[in-house]
């Protein structure tokens, strides 16, 4: 006779009740919870920024088919696209200031023609904030559309007017949403929407100025496959046709990163609440063995064991994840108000995908961590009901590690989707764990030295510090490195930007202007005078792109893994002087002569000159529209990129590029209080653009902050995650304490000194994770500054002064609180207990 | 007639540090259904290991043990477990029930594994005949020692085995309460017709059983009715 399913899967569920209610299963849970709300708050989170993007992107694109260029198309290419049937219009974006009284601000205009959008509409409202509702039509002339944050900023409200070259223009609406807006720096800057008509009028863009000209096609699929086939082969590189699944407006790299960080986080998390599990699965099932062995002496087979003990862990699976599904619902929440100026203000409920992520996360790390201490319930001798010391063998390392190394594998490949990346990731951990794992032991062994001269509680706490050196060893990792994301995290975003300002001259231009027209640069540079606005000089722009490298075509000469392709796709600076510009420095070749004016011979950067492989003598092909023009390397030189100044790559000598339209450009320092001679400089010249860097790094700033702290909102889940294990680590020793804890005041010692004791144990373990996360994030730091900021390091001492303190407390207070039980009940009651 | 325990040449050595050491030496005896067998000796002397052999709970290193018509040494740990919960009852010095388990559910657990239909009404039936009638909700840790044996009597009896084991009823209850286990114990014996092998170093306790082996440095010295 054998029992039922549902009887057993009765008794499996009463035994897992009790087992609650005995707090046996509190740590397996909350850990179990913990790497379930932290992948599925990014899952949601994730899922929820895709689904605005794919839902969307056909109207996001405001057309089935987009073609970005830097410079009006050939017009035999639209009369192809009416020829195949397709409706097309057009639109000009591109950066300018726009002025209301002594406020000015940078904006990203947009003009547009009859038409647009082909597909999806736009969304204004009448009043800042208001009721959106769809727009019919576009700005009439003399009108603009803008974006509500420009309002404040030009102190302006709707019905008034703005200036945007020598065109007044009332704003009517306030645009809430336009399809086409493409995530480049323009739409950093607050939207300001126009008629083309009165582009024309506002005479603000002259050829050469910093234009992204872009068309948009609809039609039935068929043609707009052929009208794609017929133009791909004519593109030019810097010309781009997008898709509607191409085109999912980038909203941003930081918001990319963004992404990648807190995906990152959360393995970070689910690993270290998978090492909870563990810790705790193995209690739980150390707990279970002389159940077990009575069970199995009651006639239970393996097989009942397992029919027993699985659906209990089945049951904890599904609990964990759906409790962790819901917190990660409600945490990402938080994540979108973190990130909520980066993001589409409209965002579509999350799908079904992160639950189903969420519960795959928490049964594969119940599975990877959990299972193999449970199994071993199997194997208990029954004879253990007469002799207790018998217990199962040991689990066989590879079983555990493997099981645990499989689930983070399959969890890590769900996320990188990458079997290659997964296994060097999870080889290079290990390796790092090795490595840093000696390190804390060697942090562990030289607290050795403390063992003398200390009270008799203090050495037994301390003891049971190095009396399980593994397990000390984990526990500083685990606190140690989530400190040092912590401290890392801080450190960057407060030490980067104000590195970065500081290492700054005070005077170092913090404007510039582009655009002023060959005709008005000596009104320019007499306005400036005027004013004794000291600029880094006036310099000819022109702008070309590098199409051939003596006779090879650049597609062909540079590789895409090669360095220099970033800076081939888009069109270039080109310029031209006789004098070397202050913080160049030649290193190679020599620097133009009186003699070389008109001569078709190039200056070129050293970096990009090496990252392309081109040499003194070689033959550069430059086009400019349908021009182009050759010329010979006499020289390489260096520049200095951060000292904002006009900087090139290119430098021709005078004369050279003569026939091709060029604007010029400069960079000033202005400070604050002087910010109000823009206003001036823009109404006499108002074809001018004036890129205001300090608002720049503004919003630099305001977004490094933003994404920062969506990470820390996430390593709290890893900081969270870290308590787990040593609330697991205190779990799993606890009977043991308890027992010792109960002799040593059977032996006469207080409860004050046992207090002591445990708070020197678990401060000084909290010290040393300081000791190594100040360590391991001045390390990092130090790599990261000078390999990828380029920035100096100074050396933290802050970190090696507050980390270890903060630790002593955090994990001293939590382990405290842990083993309070071990001085609260009484000797004997402990003694009969166990 | 066949007898229902039956040890032939059963021997067990364990390896030690210290080298092989010889726990039982050759230990043959036979039981017949509805004795009661009085397993005596010193600590020491092997009497648990013998318990723990007859019941299918460890296999003897040498030697066969018949158990109601098996043979032990021919059953694989699942097959030990199988007869142990058809035929066999336990009763343990330490009671060894499941803490997380009321005394209901403790006495429903045999016949739960055996998937018996009526298992909560047979198991509140017997904790009434064992004078517990009133506490079938309370966990172990509610109860005193003399209930928790009585708990893990119920809970022996419940599958109504053929043979009982108990190692040391009384070994952990004073001297009053073991009095009264021993009466309920030889009372349910007597009811349902149990085989009892029990291993004590109580003299008493073992003159109340209709037969005494006497085991002395893993060997029988004395096998007397």
């Amino acid at each position: 006779m054998r029992p039922s399913p549902g009887s057993r899967f009765r008794l499996a569920w009463r035994l897992l009740r009790r087992d609650w209610r005995a707090g046996e299963l509190r740590i397996l849970l909350s850990a179990l919870v913990i790497a379930v709300t932290a992948t599925t708050a990014i899952s949601f989170f994730t899922d929820r920024l895709q689904q605005a993007m794919v839902n969307q992107s056909s109207e996001l694109l405001g057309g089935d088919l987009q073609l970005s260029a830097p410079r009006p198309i050939d017009s035999r290419w639209l009369d192809e696209a009416r020829v195949q049937g397709l409706a097309h219009t057009r639109v000009l974006e591109f950066p300018s200031v726009v002025v209301a009284g002594e406020n000015f601000q940078l904006a990203g205009i947009k003009a547009v023609a009859e038409g647009f959008p082909l597909r999806g509409t736009l969304r204004t409202a009448w009043v800042p904030y208001g009721e959106e509702q769809q727009a019919d039509g576009l700005p009439a002339a003399g009108e603009a559309w803008v974006e509500a944050r420009l309002l404040p900023l030009l102190g302006i409200g709707v019905g008034d007017t703005l200036e945007l070259g020598s065109l007044t223009l009332r704003v009517t609406r306030v645009l809430t949403f336009e399809p086409g807006g493409n995530g480049n720096f323009a739409s950093l800057a607050p939207r300001v929407l126009i008629g083309h008509d009165d582009l024309v009028r506002a005479a603000v863009v002259r050829p050469g100025s910093r234009v992204s000209y872009q068309y948009y096609f609809a039609g039935d699929e068929e043609a707009l496959k052929r009208f794609t086939r017929w133009l791909e082969p004519q593109l030019e590189p810097s010309q781009r046709l997008m898709d509607v699944r191409e085109g999912r407006p980038s909203v941003g790299s930081a918001l990319d990163r963004a992404e990648q960080y807190l995906g990152l986080a959360s393995l970070v998390a689910v690993l270290l609440a998978g090492v909870a599990i563990a810790m705790g699965a193995r209690r739980y099932s150390e707990r279970h063995f002389d159940v077990t062995a009575v069970m199995r002496c009651l006639g239970a087979a393996q097989r009942d064991i397992l029919g027993l003990f699985l659906p209990q862990l089945l049951l904890l699976g599904l609990i964990g994840s759906a409790a962790g599904v819901a917190a990660g619902y409600l945490t990402q929440f938080g994540l979108f108000h973190l990130l909520r100026e980066l993001l589409p203000a409209e965002l579509p409920a999350p799908g079904m995908t992160p639950v189903l992520i969420g519960f795959l996360t928490g049964m594969t790390v119940l599975a990877g961590f959990a299972l193999p201490p449970v199994l071993r319930l199997r194997q208990v001798p029954a004879l253990r009901v007469l002799r207790r010391e018998l217990a199962p063998m040991p689990l066989r390392g590879w079983l555990v590690y493997g099981a645990a190394l499989l689930a983070m594998g399959l969890l890590m490949w769900r996320y990188t989707g990458s079997a290659q990346l997964t296994l060097s990731v999870i080889g290079g951990t290990l390796l790092a764990l090795l490595i840093l794992g000696l390190f804390a032991f060697g942090l562990l062994r030289a607290s050795r030295s403390l063992h003398r001269g200390v009270g008799v509680a203090w050495r037994f706490g301390l003891n049971n510090l190095w009396r399980r050196p593994v397990l000390s060893v984990s526990q500083i990792l685990a606190f140690g490195l989530t400190l040092m994301a912590m401290a890392l995290i801080t450190l960057v975003r407060g030490d980067l930007l104000s590195t970065w300002q500081t290492s700054l001259p005070d005077e170092a231009p913090n404007h510039f202007v582009v655009n002023v027209v060959p005709e008005r640069v000596d009104a320019f540079r007499g306005f400036l005078d005027a004013r004794q606005i000291e600029s880094a000089g006036l310099y000819p722009m022109v702008r070309g792109r590098l199409a051939e490298v003596n006779g090879i075509a650049i597609r062909e000469f540079v590789s895409d893994e090669e360095g220099g392709r970033g800076a081939l796709n888009r069109e270039l600076n080109l310029t031209w002087g006789d004098v070397l510009p202050e913080d160049n420095r030649l290193v190679e070749g020599e620097w133009f002569s009186a003699e070389d004016e008109g001569r078709k011979i190039v200056s070129i950067e050293a970096g990009l000159a090496r990252r392309m492989g081109i040499a003194l003598g070689d033959e550069l092909t430059f086009s400019f529209g349908s021009a182009t023009l050759t010329a010979t390397v006499t020289s390489l030189r260096t520049v200095q990129w951060d000292s904002f100044r006009p900087n090139f790559f290119m430098i021709f000598p005078p004369g050279v590029l003569d026939p091709f339209p060029g604007t010029w450009m400069t960079s000033f320092y202005l400070p604050d209080e002087r910010k109000g001679e823009l206003a001036q400089m823009l109404r006499q010249f108002p074809a001018v653009t004036v890129i205001d860097l300090d608002r720049i790094m503004e919003q630099v700033r305001r977004i490094l902050k933003q994404v920062t702290l969506a990470v820390e909102y996430v390593l709290v889940f890893v900081l969270l995650a870290g308590f787990a294990v040593l609330y697991a680590a205190l779990q799993a020793s606890l009977d043991e304490r308890l027992y010792e804890g109960a002799l040593l005041r059977t032996l006469g010692a207080s409860r004050r000194q046992l207090r002591a004791g445990h708070l020197a144990e678990y401060a000084l373990l909290g010290a040393l994770a300081g000791l190594f996360a100040a360590g391991g994030a001045e390390l990092t730091a130090f790599i990261l500054y000078s390999q990828v900021f380029e920035l100096d390091y100074a050396f933290k001492w802050w970190l090696w002064l507050s980390l270890p303190p903060i630790g002593a407390v955090l994990i001293g207070a939590a382990g405290f609180q842990g083993t309070r039980r071990v001085v609260r009940e009484s000797p004997l009651r402990v003694l009969n207990d166990l | 007639m066949n007898p229902i325990v039956s040890a032939r040449g059963v021997g067990k050595q364990v390896s030690t540090a210290a080298g092989g050491l010889t726990i039982l030496d050759d230990i043959s005896f036979d039981i017949q259904a509805g004795e009661s067998i009085a397993v005596v000796g010193v600590s020491g002397s092997g009497k648990s290991t013998l318990l723990g052999l007859l019941a299918g709970l460890d296999v003897p290193s040498s030697g066969t043990i018949n158990l109601v018509g098996e043979c032990l040494n021919e059953l694989d740990e699942d097959g030990r477990a199988r007869l142990r919960g058809e035929q066999v009852g336990f009763v343990f010095q330490s009671f060894q029930l499941l803490p997380s388990l009321t005394a209901l559910e403790n006495v429903m657990l045999p016949l739960e594994l055996a998937g018996a239909e009526r298992a909560e009404a047979q198991a509140a039936q017997l904790l009434e005949r064992v004078g517990l009638g009133s506490r079938l909700s309370h966990y172990p840790k509610q109860l005193s020692g003399g209930e928790q044996q009585r708990v893990a009597i119920a809970r022996a009896f419940a599958m109504q085995p053929a043979v009982l084991f108990a190692d040391e009823p009384t070994g952990n209850l004073d001297a009053v309460t073991g009095q009264t286990i021993n009466e309920l114990l030889f009372a349910l014996n007597a009811e349902q017709g149990t085989t009892l092998v029990l291993v004590t170093h109580d003299e008493k306790l073992a003159v109340r059983c209709s037969r005494q082996i006497r085991l002395d440095a893993g060997k029988v010295v004395a096998d007397e009715a």
